[in-house]
């Protein structure tokens, strides 16, 4: 009952109190599905994750730490090491491409600017797995990117991307680079032109420019697009099965293994948090940076 | 996504004027940019032209064009279970969208409105969603499913997709409730409305073009979405993308390219819908649909 | 003549957190009246406001309408209508239909609907408009719908919340006496909120002028204009030549200057500390009358406005006084004096009030 009382003292019985009470009841419904479906869920999983299965693979309460044991298993620590690189990676790349890209539509899009962001955007929202099938063509051996480098002498016969770490990351940055370009745009389009131009009379050059004034401008954005990339790069699967190899696997391949093929869903499980863990890290990280951001904004 | 402080795109807008007098020399084309920004376009739709390109291919071929041709499409038409699929697709795509934009909703008024410790902790729970990869949800509804002894088919993906959908509803709605004078609705109790009619007869008719962004939003993402739906379901027509997946992962059929061409066109069309509906209603569209800003 | 007064406040108070935005409200709104809360922004007025129409639960105290007791009614089952600062009409609806909305959630039948509601469109001078959106209006336009909204469902009192000050100055004057002239014709109570004291002055029979959450003064324009019961009062309402002194014996030694004759007062105890308050319109400088209280001074600036000079004078190192003369075709002051100089002035002893 505790949960129903405003935060603000009004404990008298008349509009303001049942409209209070009607707003819950708006909420409840939403609140109970999602914590019944979701949150319950999330709770199994960590449940499991020191469960078993008995014979017919179907999970088993217990306790039993063999699931979180295994995670040091060289074999796991592996695929997670390479996972968070490919992750990293896959931001510092998109942070390459999109700053230019954001810049040059927020700063010289001119009347177009809404019209090309559109044209981001809207395919990226489309269906993820043909693009991604559709890109893997294209990095494909004698698909047009090779044969297109090949022509002006980049690549020879023997260069190859798809099943390299390079064609893993290539397709993270494919599926996710957008997430980056969001943020970095909307920073960008409210950086007061003066400001670079205030930079250009200090520091001369547009590359000291960028680094002295448009960097830190727009930092809050980059950190927002590093998460919004990092999120959904850490816990993909599709892109190294579909660009890589065996070699190439990340932690989300492991645990669609272990729950599909491999049917040890204790290890699932553990798998399953361990990659919540990185991300709640990560996410922990980036808000105690913009708190610090804000703070010092404050001052 | 909100979660994330995105810099709000609409916040101080400059005037045009000034923004002109004042570009000055950093005016100046830079062709470096330009260049990057357009290997980037193209990069972005190469795959996409690759797949429509081939799907009209006469030959078998993924690499050498033989000339245009619809066979691939005829060959779905007549491909019963793709087609039982597309229809097990669109009835997930629907259920969902209905199921979320109603709980969705609701949730965006209740938590603008109550401001109370129930409200924030169910913003909190609201939020996890969009912080979760979705192999984690999908490997949680799954287990969940299974551990309340349900058999895993259509309905389950449906059940899944919409604990998933509401989060979005959820967020792009709860701006557009907050953007609203509060004061609407009490004039319509002033007027001798009770509450629930005033949500009804003046703030439900206010966040209709938003409504119906999302709802045509979510209709395309849940068609689109394969993670969520491999993970929970069953072995009845499965959703179009799960089998689009199994297709991609043993060996290719150009039939995917037609299917994949198809759905592309599809969700392209509706995703540019969502974002101009608000326009339909003389408000501003954009972007700030799919950010939720 | 004990009529039941249209609005009662009985000790209403609202708390927000750990402050007082209304404390301890007693207020009676006689019917048939205009009556304005008056006070600058963050005092109580709109909170009170909210209270009376139900948008708003008071902490303590009771709401009463006509006598009734309607503290725990939602607004919808009150009888009184507001008119928003934002006016918050219906951007989905027609004008038509923003003005039928009360009548229709009444039930009455569409035929009277349509004949009120074209009425009361007349009123306002809005029925060629009749079928736009509100979003095609302008903001008197939209002023007017927001207003026979609220009439035409001839609640017992009307509520107006700052509904004048998105408008300019112009048609904020023609809007204050198109009001005035609407709550005459119709005869309903209405309850003005404004910070405005030219508007309050204007348009009220009754104002109580509020501050920080608490009624300083209720009474006529005139009244509260010539008579403020506190030094708040006597500077928020038009300018006041304010000094601060000790009282003693029908005299007030000001702080800095001399003492001023202001009649004997019974209820102020010799030795307390006053303020004294001279409007600056009612300081003479020419024409002296036998009795008036006069003072030299050293004239410092003029101000001239158009109709009125504002001459700054300073009686005393540190109290200066402002003094607002007409500018009649007989006297204009700088024919008489050049800044410096040294000026004689005074008023009648009814007008220097003092305010414990």
């Amino acid at each position: 009952m505790a949960l129903l009382r405003p935060s603000s003292r009004s404990r008298r019985r008349g509009p303001d109190a049942t409209g209070t009470r009607m707003w819950t009841w708006f909420m409840l419904p939403g609140t109970l599905w999602m914590t019944g479906f979701l949150i319950a869920s999330l709770v199994l999983v960590a449940v499991l994750a020191v469960g078993t299965t008995d014979d017919l693979g179907n999970p088993r309460f217990g306790f039993d730490l063999a699931g979180v044991r295994a995670l040091a298993d060289p074999a796991y620590t592996e695929v997670l090491a390479r996972s968070l690189g490919y992750a990293l990676l896959t931001c510092a790349v998109c942070l390459l491409i999109a700053y230019p890209v954001a810049y040059t539509i927020a700063l010289h899009g001119g009347r177009y600017k809404h019209a090309l962001i559109a044209a981001i955007v809207v395919p990226f929202f489309a269906n993820y797995l043909v693009r991604m099938y559709g890109w893997s063509v294209v990095l494909s051996d004698d698909g047009p990117l090779l044969r297109a480098l090949r022509a002006v002498g980049l690549a020879d016969g023997d260069t190859k991307i798809l099943n390299t770490g390079v064609g893993v990351v290539a397709g993270l940055v494919y599926g996710f680079v957008v997430f980056m370009i969001i943020p970095l745009y909307a920073a960008l389009e409210r950086l007061d032109v003066s400001l670079i131009e205030a930079g250009r009379d200090l520091y001369g050059g547009p590359v000291r420019t960028f680094f002295f004034v448009t960097l830190p401008a727009t930092r809050q954005g980059a950190a927002a697009g590093l998460v919004l990339v990092f999120l959904p790069a850490m816990g993909d699967f599709v892109s190294a099965q579909l660009m890589g190899g065996p070699d190439q696997i990340m932690i989300g391949n492991l645990i669609q293994d272990k729950f599909f093929q491999g049917q040890n869903w204790p290890l699932g499980s553990a798998l399953t948090m361990l990659l919540m863990l990185v991300l709640l890290i990560g996410m922990l990280g980036y808000l105690r940076r913009t708190r610090k951001d804000e703070a010092e904004a404050r001052r | 996504m909100t979660l994330l402080k995105l810099p709000s795109a609409k916040a101080p807008t400059r005037p045009a004027a000034r923004t002109r007098a004042r570009r000055g020399r950093a005016d100046r084309r830079p062709r470096v940019l330009i260049a990057v920004t357009a290997l980037f376009f193209l990069l972005l739709y190469l795959p996409i032209a690759v797949v429509a390109l081939f799907s009209f291919n006469s030959k078998k071929s993924l690499t050498v064009f033989g000339g245009f041709s619809l066979r691939w499409y005829r060959t779905f038409a007549h491909d019963d279970v793709l087609i039982a699929s597309l229809g097990t697709s669109l009835r997930i795509s629907l259920v969902a969208m209905a199921g979320s934009v109603l709980l969705g909703v609701a949730l965006a008024l209740g938590l603008v409105r109550c401001r109370t410790r129930l409200g924030s902790l169910a913003g909190l729970i609201m939020l996890v969603p969009l912080i979760t990869p979705e192999i984690v949800t999908g490997v949680a509804s799954m287990l969940l499913f299974k551990g309340l002894g349900v058999a895993l088919s259509t309905g389950t993906v449906m059940l899944a997709e919409i604990t998933f959908s509401i989060s979005y509803v959820t967020v792009i709605l709860r701006s557009r409730v907050a953007a609203l004078n509060p004061e609407v609705e009490e004039a319509a109790m002033d007027l001798g409305a009770t509450r629930w009619q005033a949500v009804r007869l003046v703030t439900l008719p206010a966040l209709l073009p938003a409504v119906l962004a999302s709802a045509v939003l979510i209709f395309a993402l849940v068609f689109d979405d394969f993670v969520l739906a491999y993970f929970t379901t069953g072995v009845d027509p499965q959703p179009l993308s799960v089998r689009i997946y199994s297709a991609i992962r043993f060996g290719v059929q150009p039939t995917i390219n037609a299917v994949g061409t198809l759905m592309l066109a599809g969700s392209i069309c509706l995703i540019a819908l969502a974002l101009f509906i608000p326009r339909l209603f003389g408000r501003r569209g954009g972007l700030d649909i799919l950010s939720g800003e | 003549m004990d009529a039941t007064p249209a609005v009662r406040l009985e000790g209403v108070s609202k708390q927000f957190a750990d402050s007082y935005a209304v404390h301890h409200l007693d207020l009676d709104i006689e019917a048939g009246h205009f009556f304005s809360l008056l006070g600058p922004s963050g005092c109580g007025k709109t909170t009170s406001l909210r209270m009376i129409g139900g948008f708003s639960d008071p902490t303590e105290g009771s709401v009463l309408l006509a006598g009734e007791d309607v503290t725990a009614l939602p607004p919808n089952k009150r009888n009184v209508n507001t008119v928003f600062q934002s006016y918050a009409l219906f951007d989905h609806l027609s004008i038509t239909d923003n003005v039928a909305f009360g009548l229709k959630r009444k039930g009455v039948a569409k035929a009277e609907i349509r004949r009120r509601v074209g009425e009361m469109l007349e009123l306002v001078q809005l029925d060629g408009l009749a079928d736009r959106k509100p979003r095609t209006l302008s903001g008197g336009q939209r002023q007017r719908v927001a207003l026979a909204r609220a009439l035409v469902n001839r609640p017992a009192v009307l509520l107006l919340d700052e509904p004048l000050a998105a408008l300019d100055l112009k048609l904020r004057r023609q809007m204050q006496v198109e009001l005035k002239q609407i709550q005459r014709e119709v005869g309903i109570t209405f309850v003005f909120v404004t910070h405005d004291q030219d508007e309050a002055l204007t348009m009220s029979d009754r104002i109580a002028v509020m501050n920080k959450g608490r009624i300083e003064q209720c009474g006529t324009p005139e009244d509260i204009y010539e008579h403020p019961a506190t030094r708040f009062v006597a500077s928020f309402m038009g300018t006041s030549n304010l000094m601060t002194g000790t009282y003693r014996g029908g005299e007030v030694a000001l702080d800095q200057g001399p003492a001023l004759a202001v009649g004997p007062r019974s209820d102020i105890a010799d030795g307390s500390a006053v303020s004294v308050s001279v409007r600056p319109e009612k300081i003479w400088l020419s024409d002296f009358e036998p009795g008036m209280s006069k003072l030299r001074g050293v004239l410092r600036d003029t101000v001239y406005s158009g109709p009125t000079t504002t001459y700054l004078i300073e009686l005393a190192p540190g109290v200066t006084l402002s003094v607002l003369e007409q500018n009649t075709a007989r006297a204009r002051m700088e024919d008489r004096w050049s800044g410096g100089e040294s000026v004689e002035f005074g008023w009648r002893p009814e007008h220097c009030l003092v305010l414990a």
